[in-house]
């Protein structure tokens, strides 16, 4: 109740005399923006607007969405922002909106609490006690000194603070207990715009960047001026032939010299100078092999004279069949750019493998050099022309890249400061709840009166069986 | 055979048997003689059973109370299992896992505000989702039910307290829900008229509105530790504390669904019949993200 009263002090402030002036319509609007209304349309809009994100997928490529959902529908999505919804100028306004909702709450409201908790609250009158949600009046034997006391003494040990006034006629308490909640309440708003300030920092001044690595090369990062080098990567497996986990040993390097060196699994990044690098995924590598294993043939009875295992870019000799051969380059998904004449993976999957050799064949019969590809799926396809020999791959290892996360957020402790103060401001308001209590203790014709009426903002329920409680005890009192 | 799936079928068919009782005991309840006095929500009935009821309670009480040392002993033995065989102890590392974990604390919360307030037909309500909860889990398919290996993003000491304190409040918006239904079941018989024997038998509305007001308060501060705690993780495992994957989108919504009965509860006119939609609906919307986004949605909590 009392919340309620104090919540609306702001607004039914004496407006003086007619007219609309700029008083009026500030006062007007800082009603709005201080208005719990405006904090539950946002919270339920900003709901509807992410549960729209987790429907639709997010991010995708234009025919992913086509497929699903039709080119019309698409043409919408764009439109609206939906494919993207959490980037969009509404949502981050619904954001925005959210900050200036709390904070100017938290301006309207929190300096009448902040006073409460040093004001007088002993001056009132007993039709005030009797208006409050719960009372009582308690005749009890006794002097109003006596009486008056032994409430005190009862409060004090259950932790409330207490104001008393001594008058003649009679005798005020006023106790209050628990106000931590309310500013626990406010802190929670504050921390909004804490926690939406250091995602804001985080998405102006840091980065995340995804990159592929591959064993025994080292990377300059750009953004941090240091190499980065990747000494091992490697892959546990569970007994149930399940991955465990994987992991990347990586040395940091700066103008040569080593700086730092750790061995980085999922959950366990490298932070270095701000920038993380996290074990993020891991996969085949579409441009290289270790080994590849070749099956050497004759082209006229198709017999396979020799099966060779070449490693990658190391010349084999072969001296029984007089040939050479170098294993030059890998694509894991064969594709010919017809225009700049290359040969290029069309993607990261192992869709069509093929390895390209550099041979060198010196027999009685023929001697000639050439660089065929050779594909896994279609063994025939190219014929060497004037060579006794056919290849064909049999199987390949392809090599493992380590994929790294690396990414800088410089705003990412505000946003921890902010979630403290979110989870201990609503905690407190939670598990914490304001009550107030007013005592009159009128003394009449055998012993005193104690009047006593009370209220909180919340949790009614234990606070009535408090007040159940305390009616007893001051029943007690009265020796 | 995993031993713990023994112990949890046990656990459903005490959940089971429990409900059941809860359910006769309203039945068999005769209507309290003294009503508490209108406005003064705090003065209970003291429950004035006699003869049956007051059996058919302590019994549904013991078997309750005995159920949920099982689902303790079940959530142990499994701890232990994912000792053995998955480098954690979490025994609450996969659906069929949480879904366990999250009766075990509805129980839980249950025999406290039992205790505490000593109102046994809220037991048909909530007791009736632990159960319901247990024996979703159990419906699950095997396959879902085991104790193996985790797979390396989950393999950190986060899944402890992460997931622990998300399912507890998931568990605490369930009773809420449970209570809202109840709400609105003796709000329905009001209307009905006073010789409505679930009149006399359920406790006063207003008990009910502020008990399931308590359970959102509970619940409330532990998501949103949870969602944080989840945050702290990401900033570990996947290289940024948000990215709005939907289970993490999901609870946030269900975060804001609640922040939104929270402020409503502070102005006029939220208590009572809407309150208690809100609550059953906010509860909804929970089921949907603890069960829906795993099965419907895709993101990178799918492992859940």
């Amino acid at each position: 109740m009392s919340g309620k009263s104090e919540a609306l002090n702001g607004q039914s402030a004496p407006r003086p005399a007619p007219g609309i002036g700029w008083n009026e319509i500030k006062a007007e609007l800082i009603g709005f923006f201080a208005s719990i209304k405006l904090a539950m349309f946002l919270f339920l809009i900003i709901a509807v607007a992410a549960t729209i994100g987790t429907v639709i997928q997010q991010n995708e490529r234009a025919d992913v969405y086509i497929k699903e959902y039709g080119e019309e529908a698409y043409r919408w999505f764009l439109r609206l922002g939906w494919t993207d919804i959490y980037h969009t100028w509404y949502f981050t306004s619904l954001l925005a909106l959210l900050c200036i909702n709390s904070l100017t709450c938290f301006r309207q409201r929190f300096p009448a609490i902040w006073r409460s908790m040093h004001q007088d609250k002993v001056s009132i009158q007993l039709p005030f006690i009797k208006n409050l949600k719960q009372t009582a009046e308690i005749p009890v034997a006794g002097t109003k000194e006596g009486v008056a006391k032994g409430i005190v003494q009862y409060l004090a040990e259950k932790g409330y603070m207490v104001l008393a006034k001594n008058e003649p006629g009679e005798a005020t308490l006023y106790a209050t207990k628990g106000i931590m909640g309310r500013v626990g309440a406010h802190m929670a708003h504050l921390s909004a715009t804490v926690i939406v300030t250091g995602g804001l920092i985080g998405s102006l001044y840091g980065f995340q960047e995804f990159g592929v690595c591959l064993e025994g090369q080292t990377y300059h990062i750009p953004k941090g001026s240091f190499d980065l080098r990747i000494d091992k990567f490697w892959i546990d497996y569970n007994e149930n032939g399940s991955v465990k986990s994987y992991n990347s040993t990586l040395t940091v390097l700066e103008k040569g010299r080593e700086m730092m060196n750790k061995t980085i699994t999922v959950n366990d990044p490298l932070v270095y100078k701000g920038i993380w690098f996290y074990q993020s995924s891991y996969g085949d590598a579409w441009d290289q092999v270790d080994v590849a294993r070749v099956n050497v043939k004759d082209k006229q009875t198709d017999k396979i004279l020799q099966t060779v295992d070449l490693q990658w870019k190391k010349e084999a000799t072969l001296d029984k069949l007089g040939l050479t051969v170098t294993l030059t380059d890998f694509v894991a998904d064969f594709g010919f750019n017809s225009a700049e004449k290359k040969v290029y993976s069309k993607s990261v999957e192992h869709e069509n493998p093929a390895i390209k050799l550099a041979m060198a064949e010196r027999t009685k019969k023929s001697a000639l050099e050439a660089t065929p590809w050779i594909f896994y799926h279609y063994p025939d396809l190219f014929d060497i022309p004037g060579s006794r020999y056919r290849f064909e791959l049999v199987g390949y290892q392809p090599r493992k890249f380590t994929g790294l996360q690396i990414a800088k957020d410089p705003g990412v402790n505000i946003v921890w400061v902010g979630s403290t103060m979110i989870v201990v401001g609503i905690a407190l308001s939670s598990f914490i709840y304001h009550r107030r209590l007013w005592f009159k203790v009128i003394p009449g014709k055998d012993g005193v009166t104690v009047h006593l009426g009370g209220t909180t903002h919340k949790n009614q329920i234990d606070f009535n069986k408090e007040f159940r409680k305390l009616t007893e005890k001051i029943r007690t009192i009265s020796v | 055979m995993l031993r713990s799936l023994f112990l949890f079928d046990m656990t459903f068919w005490l959940y089971l048997a429990a409900f059941t009782l809860y359910i006769a005991y309203v039945f068999v309840r005769k209507p309290a003689l003294q009503l508490a006095a209108a406005g003064h929500p705090g003065a209970f009935t003291t429950e004035g059973d006699n003869g049956w009821a007051v059996q058919i309670g302590q019994v549904a009480t013991i078997v309750t109370v005995f159920g949920w040392m099982m689902n303790t002993a079940a959530l142990f033995t499994r701890a232990f299992e994912r000792m053995q065989h998955s480098g954690t102890f979490a025994p609450w590392s996969n659906q069929f896992e949480a879904m366990a974990y999250v009766s075990w604390a509805i129980i839980l919360g249950y025999v406290l505000l039992e205790f505490r307030y000593r109102i046994k037909t809220i037991g048909a309500f909530v007791v009736g989702i632990g159960f319901i909860a247990m024996g979703a889990a159990s419906l699950l398919p095997y396959r879902y039910q085991t104790a193996d290996p985790l797979v390396p993003a989950l393999n950190s000491y986060w899944i402890y307290i992460h997931v622990s304190v998300t399912l507890t409040s998931y568990a605490a918006f369930a009773m809420a829900g449970g209570l809202g239904l109840m709400y609105l079941v003796r709000e329905r018989a009001e209307r009905r008229g006073q010789q409505s024997r679930l009149l006399a038998v359920l406790p006063d509305l207003e008990t009910i509105d502020e008990l399931g007001y308590k359970a959102i308060m509970f619940g409330f501060p532990m998501l949103a530790f949870g969602v944080i705690l989840g945050a702290m993780w990401a900033n570990y495992a996947w290289g940024g504390y948000w990215s709005w994957d939907p289970k993490e989108t999901w609870s946030l919504i269900v975060w804001l669904i609640y922040g939104a009965y929270i402020h409503a509860r502070m102005t006029r006119g939220w208590e009572g019949r809407r309150a208690a939609i809100y609550a059953v609906f906010g509860f909804l919307m929970v089921i949907f993200c603890f069960w829906g986004v795993n099965f419907l949605l895709s993101g990178l909590h799918a492992y859940a």
